[in-house]
């Protein structure tokens, strides 16, 4: 890789230009993305499970339908995404087969709030309110990166999450305006989900190398911290005007510093859920790697040669 | 109203409106467990639409006097369900949550059998002295061709694929075939105005459109025999234990709050 | 390289009226084209309404060069062939006789 190439390849990023599939990139670019973009869209994928276990169980037809769309869309985003991630991957031979494989084997990694549990419908409207508050948050943020495909395909998953921000916030208000035992069945899941919800947006020191190479080639452009900054003040004041607590006393916006203070929550319970170790990691990867297994025969038939004419 | 014969049009609204409810519902268990991606996706847009579907015919229910929607889906007891026992069958081994190891060779097959026979229930529906049934069967038919074209794709690849997927797809219609007469089976229903068809009509219209996708993939047709008695008929209220563990499952959250807005 | 054994790419084309083109919606992973076909309407017009829906085989798309801008370079004035080269002049002589300048839309397609 000349000095010359990639000279003039920073001169794009500075420019503003997108850079496509087809592009020379340098390597750490096309290994920093490919990391990104996959862990983005396997998030997807086994985002799909901890709501999907709701739907049999949803209280109104309404309601499972609704989640029933939801859940779809974000199988639907994993596809989309993964077929970003499948072009940028093809010079290194690897398809989606691979892609997946990495997943099933630990290699892999998905966000931390889809290895956590859902044990009561209060979760489940928590999730399409917060965590895909917290996903949109991110996801608006990387309309401006610096990597084409990505950024354009990140335009319709938007438009979608902007059904289900709807569909959570209209759950959780429900629950809000309930009986006594449905308001504290939210507050219970908000108190369960406060700490993975901060966790969500990583470390506030932008720390390793592949964090500070997609800042550097503007694949991301806010840092962490700046994306959880949004976060607290697009959501803090919604939660409170609810007359719903938060289990931090810390809690508030510094009007001088202009910024919201916060108990850092245990940034170590990253690394074991990047380890799989998360409450329900093993759960959820099982329930993936033996559907691909027991469906393995179906997509062998899909392309296989036919056995009667 | 006059001519229209009240309690069959009611006892066949439920028989439809509980078909497509169970069978929507089995099929949700499928979402994140489909073969691939792509399927998934599709898969999900059918189920939702039986869901709909379930909802538009307990609403015409709810206009005829018998309950609002979500209580006719949710309040009633399994003896007091009216869908064919063949959709409340599990979809595999497991359940949704634990362990399942589904079978995409007999939801193929069951989903086929199905939408099809839908497709002919719809059509007779389409022309129903009840005129909401009518509007609403045409616009429910529009909606299957989809259903239909899916699965009769799946039904020729995995006829056509492997060895091993026709073998499955044998199997899977072997499991699918003594649930038929249940099917077809209309329970208290009787012909007239409301719904112009019997069973046997229904079963040779069905067997019009299915027999030529089986010779079309080589697979030997079996006749379905509407005079074999039904161990459980659905169309009566009778089911298997499976019927009652879905609508516990179903009920759950709702039955723990009753009387509140979710 | 889609992915699974031998599935392929597959670009998908959406026409939303008939009056519409054909537009570029995004790519899936299917085994056969009718197979993509089926799996395209549920992973782009979920809430879209269309008319049709084309699947290409990736490989089938020949396509620019991003890296050659050039290939699209437009230099010098070509107002010669744009309406705006002619309407600044031409109405100022129309002005003299009273008239206006047509319009296309205006005078000949909605009139």
């Amino acid at each position: 890789m000349s000095e010359e190439r990639l000279a003039e390849f920073m001169a794009r990023i500075e420019r503003g230009e997108k850079i496509e599939a087809t592009d020379w990139m340098p390597d750490d670019y096309r290994l920093a993305a490919i990391r990104f973009i996959q862990m983005h869209a396997l998030s997807e994928v086994m985002g799909a499970f901890p709501e999907k276990e709701w739907v049999p169980k949803a209280p109104t037809l309404a309601r499972k339908m609704s989640l029933m769309a939801k859940v779809q869309d974000e199988v639907g985003h994993g596809q989309l995404l993964l077929r970003v991630a499948e072009d940028l991957a093809r010079p290194l031979g690897k398809g989606r087969e691979e892609l997946i494989q990495e997943l099933l084997e630990g290699k892999s990694k998905f966000h931390n709030v889809f290895h956590m549990p859902a044990p009561t419908w209060a979760d489940c409207g928590v999730i399409g309110w917060l965590v895909d508050g917290a996903a949109v948050i991110s996801q608006a943020a990387l309309l401006q990166s610096s990597y084409g495909p990505y950024a354009r395909i990140l335009q319709r998953v938007c438009a979608e999450e902007g059904f289900h921000i709807q569909h959570g916030e209209s759950i959780c208000l429900a629950l809000a305006e309930g009986t006594p035992s449905q308001r504290k069945m939210l507050q219970d899941a908000l108190n369960r989900w406060w700490e993975a919800l901060l966790l969500f947006f990583g470390p506030p020191e932008t720390d390793g190398q592949n964090a500070q190479v997609l800042l550097k080639y503007r694949f991301r452009t806010k840092t962490n911290e700046q994306l959880r900054q949004k976060y607290l003040t697009k959501y803090v004041p919604r939660i409170w005007s609810l007359g719903l607590t938060l289990p931090d006393p810390e809690l508030r916006y510094d009007e001088k510093q202009g910024r919201w203070i916060y108990t850092a929550p245990d940034w170590s319970k990253l690394k074991a859920i990047a380890r799989n170790e998360g409450p329900l990691s093993q759960y959820r990867l099982a329930l993936r790697r033996n559907s691909y297994e027991t469906t393995r025969w179906v997509r062998e038939a899909l392309t296989g040669k036919a056995v009667v004419a | 109203m006059e001519n229209l014969d009240r309690n069959a049009l009611i006892a066949l609204l439920y028989q439809m409106a509980d078909d497509e409810l169970i069978v929507g519902h089995r099929d949700s268990e499928w979402l994140g467990l489909a073969p691939h991606l792509e399927e998934d996706v599709a898969f999900s847009s059918i189920a939702q639409e039986e869901v709909g579907h379930a909802a538009n015919l307990y609403k015409l229910l709810e206009d005829l006097g018998e309950g609002k929607v979500d209580q006719l889906a949710f309040d009633r007891p399994p003896e007091r369900f009216y869908n064919a026992v063949l959709l409340e069958r599990p979809n595999g081994e497991g359940t949704y949550l634990e362990n399942p190891r589904f079978d995409w060779a007999y939801t193929v097959v069951r989903r086929l059998v199905y939408d099809l026979f839908d497709n002919v229930r719809l059509a007779v529906a389409a022309e129903s002295a009840y005129k909401p049934l009518a509007d609403l069967a045409a616009r429910m038919r529009r909606e299957e061709r989809y259903h239909v074209l899916h699965h009769i794709t799946w039904f020729k690849k995995l006829a056509t694929g492997t060895e091993e997927s026709r073998r499955r797809l044998q199997e899977a219609i072997a499991k699918v075939w003594p649930d038929l007469p249940g099917l077809f089976a209309m329970g208290s229903v009787t012909p007239g105005p409301h719904f112009n068809a019997g069973p046997t009509e229904l079963l040779s219209r069905w067997e019009a459109e299915l027999q030529p996708v089986f010779a079309e993939v080589k697979l030997p047709w079996q006749p379905v025999d509407l005079n074999q008695p039904i161990a459980e008929d659905g169309r009566s209220g009778v089911h298997t234990a499976e019927l009652a563990t879905l609508l516990t499952t179903m009920g759950e959250v709702r039955h723990a709050e009753p009387e509140t807005v979710w | 390289m889609a992915g699974y054994p031998e599935f392929q790419v597959y670009e998908v084309f959406v026409q939303s009226t008939q009056l519409s083109p054909h537009t570029w919606v995004g790519s899936i992973d299917a085994g056969s084209p009718e197979d993509a076909l089926i799996l395209a309407r549920e992973t782009f017009l979920r809430r879209e309404k269309a008319v049709s829906i084309w699947v290409v085989p990736a490989d089938q798309i020949h396509g620019t060069d991003y890296e050659d801008p050039d290939f699209f370079a437009q230099e010098t004035d070509k107002a010669y062939r744009l309406t705006s080269g002619y309407t600044a002049d031409n109405a100022r002589r129309w002005r003299k006789y009273k008239r206006e300048l047509l319009d296309i839309e205006k005078d000949f397609v909605k009139d």
